[in-house]
């Protein structure tokens, strides 16, 4: 089983590969996006807006990222694939595809936010580990709901089914994110991380109870 | 009698009517006269809390059973659950404004996620609308509203413990209702109210069962 994934994640990096321009697209999508807010707020923001801002881009960068991450194979591919591989194998392939590519573009994201506005986070190296843990959770909860809506025609549907559910995780993500800017007490760091890293796990059993009964026909 | 519940019900929301808008309540600081929306405010959340619970439970059991019936009641569920959470708002909008000073208050985590909730139900609703082959529509929209399920009930039990701001009773410090002014005369009609509303939300949601098997037995679908 372990190959089997490994075999599947390999597989989707290197569809990605192939296809520059849809790598290329958000990539694109993180810096436009960046630039933009960088000119609206007229390059001075303070911290908390620094992190909201990012936390913003990053969750819509999601979106855009994950949405077409069932899309590929939901047609011939489909039977294929359910031929070679058994749903948990896919989930999983999907889901720690999606992780990597959403810390790598939120990385992206954070580099151009330093880069346009002179603000930085104190702590880095918890900031990283929120991000890392923050990735998860996203991929979690929007590769499971990227199953869901790649069946219907309604493309804006992933963001509407998404956001009210990512809340409880965005919402703990942006205050440990506050906290690794400035904690008075370790305490309040060690509750965050391990809220969010119960809220990772939850999301992950839910993903791979419930995934079984959207890979069907 | 068959349908005794429904009797009860009535009885119990003309009670609650009645002793709600004319019966004695204690002396309050800044509440005032407005601690008898406890009868009508908080029984709408409970509704909804019990109907998004039958829906999720519905759903559970059209993915372990696949009968289009289970799916009938879980869509029901939601859609009622939508009009008490819509009531909830309404009526705590106008607590808010009266004893809180704005119709509404950020720091409030109470407040964003009823406003959660009712974007899910809407979000699942739309999902609903967006597929044409119903074992699918019915299948998806289990998978979504079970997940939804459990991340709501993560925002509203675990968050508020973590960030700690809410201005309702019994949160962020405040003392709750019950440790000084839930006293007896509201605890005799505010238990009343909340089995009365509950069991009105219970009585809609058949009616809309019902709606839709006759639906589906004119138009000829199978029920089972």
């Amino acid at each position: 089983m372990l190959s089997n994934i490994f075999r599947l994640v390999k597989k989707e990096v290197q569809l990605e590969w192939r296809q520059k321009t849809a790598l290329g697209t958000i990539f694109i999508y993180v810096i436009g996006t960046s630039f933009l807010i960088y000119l609206v707020f007229q390059g001075n923001i303070t911290i908390p807006t620094w992190i909201a801002l990012f936390w913003i881009i990053a969750l819509f960068t999601t979106v855009n990222a994950v949405s077409k991450s069932f899309v590929k194979d939901a047609n011939e591919q489909f039977y294929y694939l359910r031929s070679i591989a058994t749903p948990l194998e896919i989930i999983f392939s999907k889901i720690i595809y999606n992780a990597l590519l959403i810390t790598i573009l939120s990385l992206v994201i954070y580099l151009v936010m330093i880069l346009f506005f002179n603000e930085n986070i104190n702590d880095k190296i918890l900031f990283l580990v929120t991000i890392i843990l923050g990735s998860i959770g996203f991929s979690n909860l929007f590769t499971l709901l990227s199953a869901i809506t790649a069946r219907t025609q309604n493309f804006v549907l992933l963001a509407i089914l998404g956001f009210p559910i990512i809340l409880p995780l965005l919402l703990l993500i942006v205050k440990l994110s506050g906290l690794s800017d400035f904690a008075i007490q370790q305490k309040d760091i060690y509750l965050s991380l391990g809220a969010i890293g119960l809220l990772d796990v939850i999301t992950l059993i839910l993903s791979v109870i419930l995934f079984p009964y959207i890979w069907r026909d | 009698m068959k349908n005794w519940w429904k009797y009860v019900c009535v009885i119990l929301l003309l009670y609650t009517i009645v002793m709600g808008f004319a019966g004695p309540i204690p002396p309050l600081n800044i509440l005032e006269q407005s601690i008898r929306n406890l009868y009508f405010h908080v029984p709408m959340w409970f509704s909804m809390m019990a109907l998004m619970l039958a829906s999720t439970i519905f759903s559970i059991r059209y993915l372990s059973r696949q009968k289009i019936e289970d799916d009938i009641k879980a869509s029901a569920c939601a859609q009622v659950g939508f009009v008490f959470g819509i009531l909830g708002i309404i009526t705590g909008s106008l607590w808010a404004r009266v004893t809180w000073g704005a119709w509404w208050v950020f720091q409030e985590i109470k407040l964003n996620g009823a406003a959660a909730a009712l974007l899910v139900y809407a979000a699942y609703f739309i999902l609903r609308g967006s597929f044409d082959d119903e074992e699918k529509k019915a299948r998806f929209s289990a998978v979504y509203s079970i997940f939804a399920f459990v991340m709501f009930m993560v925002l509203i039990n675990v968050i508020p413990r973590i960030s700690n701001s809410s201005l309702h009773p019994g949160n962020g410090g405040n003392p709750g209702f019950n440790s000084y002014d839930l006293d007896s005369n509201l605890r005799m009609v505010f238990y009343p109210a909340v089995m009365g509303w509950i069991l009105l939300s219970a009585w809609i949601t058949s009616l809309i069962i019902r709606m839709q098997k006759i639906f589906r037995k004119i138009h000829q679908l199978d029920i089972e």
